[in-house]
């Protein structure tokens, strides 16, 4: 019983750690690698396409962070099944592949009614996937509750088919045809977000 | 003793010379073509042409050698994210000590110049002695981050120094005035009037501060960029400074470090207690332990209040980064900070429970307690609810069938708030209780008084349940919002409770002072468990705050290419959080073995033979420890 004080307390103090360490080891243990890059080639067949697209939602995109495939009720975010199908009568005067690209560039200018704006700019970081990936990601949007009608060579913005860079890909531009700003203006001016127009 | 230390001397000398001797000898024997070479003139091997061959390409390669600007420079065994990661920790653990404790110390400073008590003063001075080593190893470990960051992540250093360089200068000068005020603080305690000293220690809390709100900006920086280009260009230093989480982060800091060093320093008191030989001794720091935690809990109330502000703004600056912390791969370390946070819920309503037993007459209190205790034990275990368990019995209705991770979160959240909410109103009627021990009121609405405390209590713990279970009957947002009512009711209750409680116990009836030091000594354990688990999670939430960016040095804009990009495993992380800790904890103890050696005899050379009662006592030696 003459233990000193000093070990008593050195104990306690191991104890107490080692005690917090398991707890820590009792949690599910994931490690989260960071985001693979798919490979891209531009003459993949529309099923590959949505194959890659939905790999990329799965891990890069992030998107699973927020949506769900297939749920209903309560949700904070929108169920994004049946979105190929409603995609194209969405916003009066944009196409399917027109929508889901604006959703992606321009989450706010249309927001899905009863929810709050929140999607972040796909094509920008911290996600910033590049426009041949969107393109991938479109062609699986398409595949729920639709059919893949958008290729490697659709043009769903200015610089469809070439930017790399992710940051400096234009966040404009998506909506109404196709206007081609330059890359480097688009850049440089966060684009504010607009009402839908109709 | 000396002859051996010589003899070994000599033998290593000898050993020495052996080697040099051998060695010599056989490079000598190396072959050298017979006396065919005229004097004067050293041969010339086919070996040496060879060696002055690999000379003159490797002088050539050097010369040639391209200059590369490296990225990450790899560390040794753990690596670099391990190393920077122990550096950080132990640099913030010292920081948050070294600015919590002038803070409390000049508080108590002033109640004892209101008071004219002297005990205060006392009380204040040996806070203060704690510090001038914890300032210097604050310096150390921050001085082996820097390092640490230059050395192992070059590039990305030089890219946040791009973007506060001009916030370098004003934190070194703030430094220079730290170390001042520190100084003429604690030296110049007793020498200057007593106006005089306590404006050198609001000087010290000032500048410490502003310390503290420069160091945040860098690293809430890098969670919340601004100020910036798309690319990472500077635009403002100023609002790159006053990014999103910058305050939240600095008002959430300044209360956790005063409740981290409140309950240090009630670790050192417990620590001197448990050595303690007499009974003065033994009441002093019984008290000041009981000072220090009651800083601690202080502090530690508001706390989870601080902590849901700033969830917010993260949510607020970017919603896939809140939830990445509160759905995703960080959403099972908050089950482990609950964990935390209920150890320190329950251990502090312990130490109050045991702590009745100084009071004459507080003996009736003492089986309330019990049962608070068994209320903390289960809003504790709500709280550490991992979402699943919940999620099976009423959520998956309420949530219409969503399983979904951040929907998960936000659905208990209801339940976790009501837990937390009552965790703190139980903890403060253990306070209340004990502040109550052994005295009678007076007044003559005593009863009214009583009622009416009893009627808020439950008043705000209705509102708090209610809320919570209604929370389930509803959507997500009304139910977010619901947190508010229960927090405002909480805060008002304990606030009206304690204006009561001074006018009620006002010239009060006292059965006897406390008698300090007549408490278990197993109290003085939970004071240094309690600081144990504080700095556990000190060390938990620092990695929150860093991890959370998970693959990016500066979220969204710099990106993490090193070998460490990935977000390891709460099993590791925990292991890294426990060594650090230990290592603090090895660190403190120095700290306050040299505190305590101020009040040690003087060393006094030891007398021949003969004289054995001049020897220091034995106890003494031991007591050092
Ligand atoms: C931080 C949460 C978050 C992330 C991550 C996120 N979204 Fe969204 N998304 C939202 C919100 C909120 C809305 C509804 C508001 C709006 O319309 O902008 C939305 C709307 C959408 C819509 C329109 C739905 C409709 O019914 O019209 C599509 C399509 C979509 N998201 C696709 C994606 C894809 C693909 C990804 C991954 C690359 C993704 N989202 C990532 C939050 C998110
Ligand atoms: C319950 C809601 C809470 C949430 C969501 C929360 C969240 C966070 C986050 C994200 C950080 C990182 C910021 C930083 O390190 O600078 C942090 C830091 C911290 N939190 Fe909390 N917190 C909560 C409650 C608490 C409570 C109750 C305590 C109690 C002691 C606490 C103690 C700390 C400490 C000590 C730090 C600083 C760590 C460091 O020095 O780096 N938090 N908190």
């Amino acid at each position: 019983m003459n233990v000193p004080v000093s070990l008593r307390i050195a104990a306690l103090a191991i104890a107490t750690t080692a005690f917090y360490t398991y707890v820590g080891q009792l949690v599910p243990q994931k490690e989260v690698q960071p985001p693979v890059e798919v490979v891209i080639s531009k003459d993949m067949k529309p099923e590959e396409m949505a194959k890659v697209g939905r790999e990329i939602m799965d891990g890069k995109g992030l998107c699973f962070t927020c949506h769900t495939v297939g749920k209903s009720g309560a949700l904070r975010f929108p169920d994004l099944d049946g979105i190929g199908g409603r995609a194209a009568s969405r916003v009066p005067g944009l196409s399917d592949v027109e929508y889901l690209a604006q959703s992606l560039y321009e989450p706010d200018k249309y927001i899905v009614p009863g929810f709050n704006p929140g999607m972040p700019v796909i094509s920008k970081p911290p996600i910033g996937l590049t426009d041949d990936e969107i393109l991938a990601v479109i062609a699986y949007l398409q595949t729920l509750g639709g059919t893949t009608t958008v290729t490697m060579q659709t043009k769903i913005n200015g610089s469809a088919g070439g930017a790399e860079a992710p940051a400096a890909a234009p966040a404009a531009a998506a909506s109404e045809g196709t206007a081609a700003e330059p890359a480097a203006d688009a850049a440089g001016s966060a684009t504010p977000a607009q009402e839908p127009g109709q | 003793m000396i002859k051996k230390g010589l003899a070994a001397a000599l033998l290593a000398l000898l050993g020495l010379a052996a080697i040099v001797g051998t060695s010599k000898f056989l490079m000598d024997r190396e072959y050298k073509s017979p006396a065919l070479t005229p004097p004067g003139q050293t041969a010339e091997t086919p070996r040496d042409r060879g060696l002055a061959d690999q000379r003159a390409e490797q002088e050539k390669a050097d010369k040639e050698k391209p200059y590369q600007e490296a990225e990450y420079r790899p560390f040794p065994k753990v690596g670099s994210r391990v190393a920077v990661w122990v550096a950080a920790q132990l640099h913030l653990l010292f920081a948050a000590f070294v600015l919590a404790v002038p803070l409390f110390a000049l508080i108590i400073e002033f109640i004892g110049y209101r008071t004219k008590d002297p005990r205060y003063d006392r009380l204040a001075h040996e806070f203060t002695k704690l510090l001038s080593v914890s300032f210097s190893l604050t310096a150390t470990f921050g001085a082996m981050l820097t390092f640490g960051l230059i050395i192992l992540y070059p590039k990305f250093t030089n890219y946040l120094v791009s973007v506060f360089s001009p916030t370098f200068l004003p934190y070194v000068g703030l430094f220079f005035f730290e170390a001042f005020f520190l100084y003429t603080y604690y030296y110049g305690w007793g020498k200057f009037s007593p106006r005089v000293h306590l404006l050198l220690g609001l000087g010290l809390n000032v500048v410490g501060t502003a310390i503290m709100l420069i160091a945040n900006a860098w690293l809430t920086f890098m969670t919340s960029p601004s100020g910036i280009s798309e690319t990472g260009a500077l635009i403002s230093t100023w609002d790159a400074v006053r990014n999103f989480t910058w305050m939240p982060i600095n008002i959430h800091r300044i209360i956790a470090n005063v409740a981290f060093g409140g309950s240090v320093a009630a670790a050192y008191a417990a620590f001197k207690f448990l050595g303690a030989k007499t009974d003065e001794e033994r009441a002093h720091y019984d008290w000041m332990g009981y000072i220090g935690n009651f800083v601690a809990i202080c502090a530690f109330l508001p706390l989870p209040f601080a902590g849901y502000w700033l969830a917010k703004e993260i949510y607020a600056y970017s919603q896939t980064l809140g939830l990445t912390m509160m759905g995703g791969a960080f959403s099972w370390l908050f089950i482990i900070q609950a964990v935390l946070i209920g150890n320190l819920f329950l251990g502090a309503n312990y130490y109050l429970w045991l702590g009745m037993g100084r009071i004459q007459g507080a003996q009736h209190f003492q089986k309330y307690i019990k049962y608070l205790l068994i209320l903390v034990a289960l809003c504790f275990m709500v709280w550490a609810t991992p979402r699943s368990i919940i999620s099976t019995v009423s959520e998956i209705r309420a949530m219409g069938g969503s399983s979904h991770p951040a929907l998960g979160f936000l659905g208990v959240m209801s339940a976790k708030n009501t837990a937390v909410n009552i965790l703190i109103l139980t903890t403060y009627v253990s306070f209340l209780l004990y502040r109550r021990g052994g005295k009678t009121p007076t007044v003559k609405w005593a009863k009214t008084g009583n009622l009416a405390q009893l009627g808020i209590f439950l008043a705000a713990a209705s509102i708090v349940l209610f809320l919570g279970v209604y929370g389930y009957f509803v959507e997500a947002s009304v139910r977010i919002a619901f947190s508010i009512p229960q927090v405002l009711s909480v805060l008002f209750a304990m606030v009206s409770v304690t204006v009561i409680d001074v006018f009620l116990y006002k010239n009060a009836e006292q059965a006897g002072e406390p008698r300090w030091g007549q408490i278990a000594p197993i109290s003085q354990y939970v004071l240094i468990f309690i600081a144990v688990t504080f700095t556990w999670l000190m060390g938990l939430m620092g990695y929150v705050r860093s991890g959370l960016r998970q693959h990016w040095h500066v979220y969204g804009v710099i990106r993490d290419t090193s070998v460490d990009a990935f977000t390891p495993t709460l099993g590791f992380a925990t292991k890294v959080v426990s060594v650090t800790v230990l290592i603090f904890f090895l660190l403190i103890s120095f700290v306050f073995w040299l505190a305590s050696l101020g009040g040690k005899k003087d060393w006094e050379p030891r007398v021949k033979e003969g004289a054995k009662n001049n020897l220091p006592e034995p106890e003494d030696l031991g007591a050092a420890v």
